[in-house]
């Protein structure tokens, strides 16, 4: 079937990437805005978690969704890291890569496991915290411990270089590649993971540091 | 002017196939720096010959950079330190005296060493021979200038034809994919009329060849291109996806 054929071949396994990359993006965009109303007061926050929790359905189809993708793109993500390394493990004695800022590109799937531990500990921190605590103050309790929010922070960075080639990667793999609109994408794959790195970031370093002491 | 140099080379050496093989290290005096890579090689295979040792096994031919047979990695890159060259078009004069310059060959999977540096690079052929090619029959011989083509896309065209399938880009990809050079073949036919009659089922036999040779799967690190000696652009990757992608969705 045209279908296995298309997911099973190498051009298909990288669209698969790309294409669930792009929804974990598209998630991020979400998540920083909901998050970006801690800036706000902590009864702000406490009212949009309320709000979006006051429509379980909606939560359990997005979640379920989410983690879908999330499977399909960490599966297929580390089939073409195992792959790859019994085509190219260690094949000469003296090797040079040539491009500059490869870093991203060289540790994909480091940057992408780090960033699943986080989403591991995050998730049993917060999305299964106990019921009775308003979770305006758990994110606060928790981000409050030095290390705890050190870890974040660390998670983000990581986030920050996987998104930096994941980004301009997934505009090549969909075929995106033209002199006119070269220059704004590498802006982009610079700027859109910066601006995560800034919110996210931010939110840990408002905890840690507390600045967030009274919100 | 010209000035010699003195060289210390480490070589890998392997007899055949399925024989192990290490790098050799050799000394090779008063090289001159007019001397192509190949002819440095030359000297050193005389030298060998005369002590009664086996010559090092090299690929060549044109010799001017045009035929893609030459290739091996220089201190970890592909044709050497200079940007666009081939192994044959670069000078000694680009190194010093002293140096020590591990030479290797071009590796990959799909890409058996059948001696030193000698390595078969058929699979490269059988992606061409699986659709790289246009085979509509026209007939007679057609007016030259009966399809209009736009000179930015025959120019485009062009560059992705300067290929000359040398297996840099696969030597060079740190996970071994042959897409650079898949791209450009693909390319150079779907940017002219006459390619892109064929050019569904072209896309979906050469990836499928691409695949089942055993190359590694792209992940756009960018290595093919900064090493390859006709500055073939990932550009043409990007379009061999999208034809790719185009392709697997509507046909058949
Ligand atoms: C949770 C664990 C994760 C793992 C193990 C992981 C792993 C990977 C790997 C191995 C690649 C392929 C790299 C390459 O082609 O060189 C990749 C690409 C990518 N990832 Fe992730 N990733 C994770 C999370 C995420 C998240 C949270 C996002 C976005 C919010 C994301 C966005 C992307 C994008 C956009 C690409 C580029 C797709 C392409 O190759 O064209 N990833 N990831
Ligand atoms: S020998 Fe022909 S390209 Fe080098």
């Amino acid at each position: 079937m045209w279908f296995v054929r298309f997911v099973t071949s190498s051009i298909g396994k990288k669209l698969v990437m790309a294409a669930t990359g792009l929804l974990l993006f598209l998630f991020l965009l979400t998540h920083a805005a909901g998050n970006a109303t801690i800036f706000m007061s902590s009864a702000v926050f406490q009212d949009y978690a309320d709000e979006l929790h006051s429509h379980p359905l909606i939560v359990l189809v997005f979640s379920s969704a989410l983690l879908a993708v999330l499977l399909v793109h960490i599966g297929v993500g580390l089939y073409l890291f195992y792959e790859n390394r019994a085509v190219s493990n260690n094949r000469y004695v003296v090797s040079k890569r040539v491009v500059k800022n490869s870093l991203a590109s060289a540790t994909m799937p480091y940057t992408g496991l780090f960033v699943l531990l986080f989403l591991v500990i995050h998730i049993f921190g917060f999305t299964f915290s106990p019921k009775d605590v308003p979770i305006s103050s758990t994110v606060r309790d928790m981000l409050s411990n030095f290390f705890y929010a050190l870890f974040y922070i660390t998670a983000f960075i990581a986030l920050t270089f996987h998104l930096s080639h994941g980004l301009w990667s997934m505009l090549q793999t969909f075929g995106v590649n033209h002199p006119r609109y070269e220059l704004f994408i590498a802006r982009l794959s610079l700027v859109l993971p910066l601006f995560f790195f800034l919110i996210f970031g931010g939110i840990a370093f408002y905890f840690m540091t507390g600045l967030g002491a009274n919100y | 002017m010209s000035s010699s140099i003195n060289l210390t080379l480490k070589i890998w050496r392997q007899p055949h196939s399925d024989a192990l093989g290490s790098l050799e290290t050799y000394t090779l005096d008063h090289i001159s720096t007019d001397m192509s890579f190949l002819e440095m090689l030359d000297v050193l295979n005389e030298k060998l010959t005369k002590e009664g040792k086996d010559p090092v096994a090299f690929d060549h031919d044109c010799r001017e950079g045009i035929c893609g047979m030459c290739g091996a990695i220089v201190d970890g890159v592909a044709h050497g330190p200079e940007k666009e060259v081939t192994l044959c078009q670069l000078h000694m004069r680009h190194f010093k005296s002293g140096d020590t310059l591990v030479i290797e060959p071009f590796r990959s999977r799909a890409f058996p060493i059948k001696k030193d540096l000698l390595i078969d690079r058929s699979a490269l052929d059988r992606i061409i021979q699986s659709g790289g090619y246009v085979s509509v029959n026209t007939g007679g011989t057609p007016d030259g200038n009966s399809i209009p083509i736009p000179a930015k896309q025959a120019e485009l065209a062009m560059d992705a034809a300067a290929c000359i399938g040398c297996g840099a880009c696969v030597a060079s990809c740190p996970n071994g994919a042959a897409m650079l050079f898949t791209s450009a073949k693909i390319s150079q036919l779907a940017l002219l009329p006459q390619g892109q009659v064929e050019g569904k089922e072209r896309a979906l036999a050469m990836v499928a060849q691409m695949d089942s040779e055993g190359f590694g799967n792209c992940t756009n690190a960018r290595e093919c291109e900064a090493v390859c000696p006709k500055g073939i652009s990932i550009r043409n990757i990007a379009r061999l996806n999208r034809e790719y992608l185009t392709a697997v969705l509507s046909e058949g």
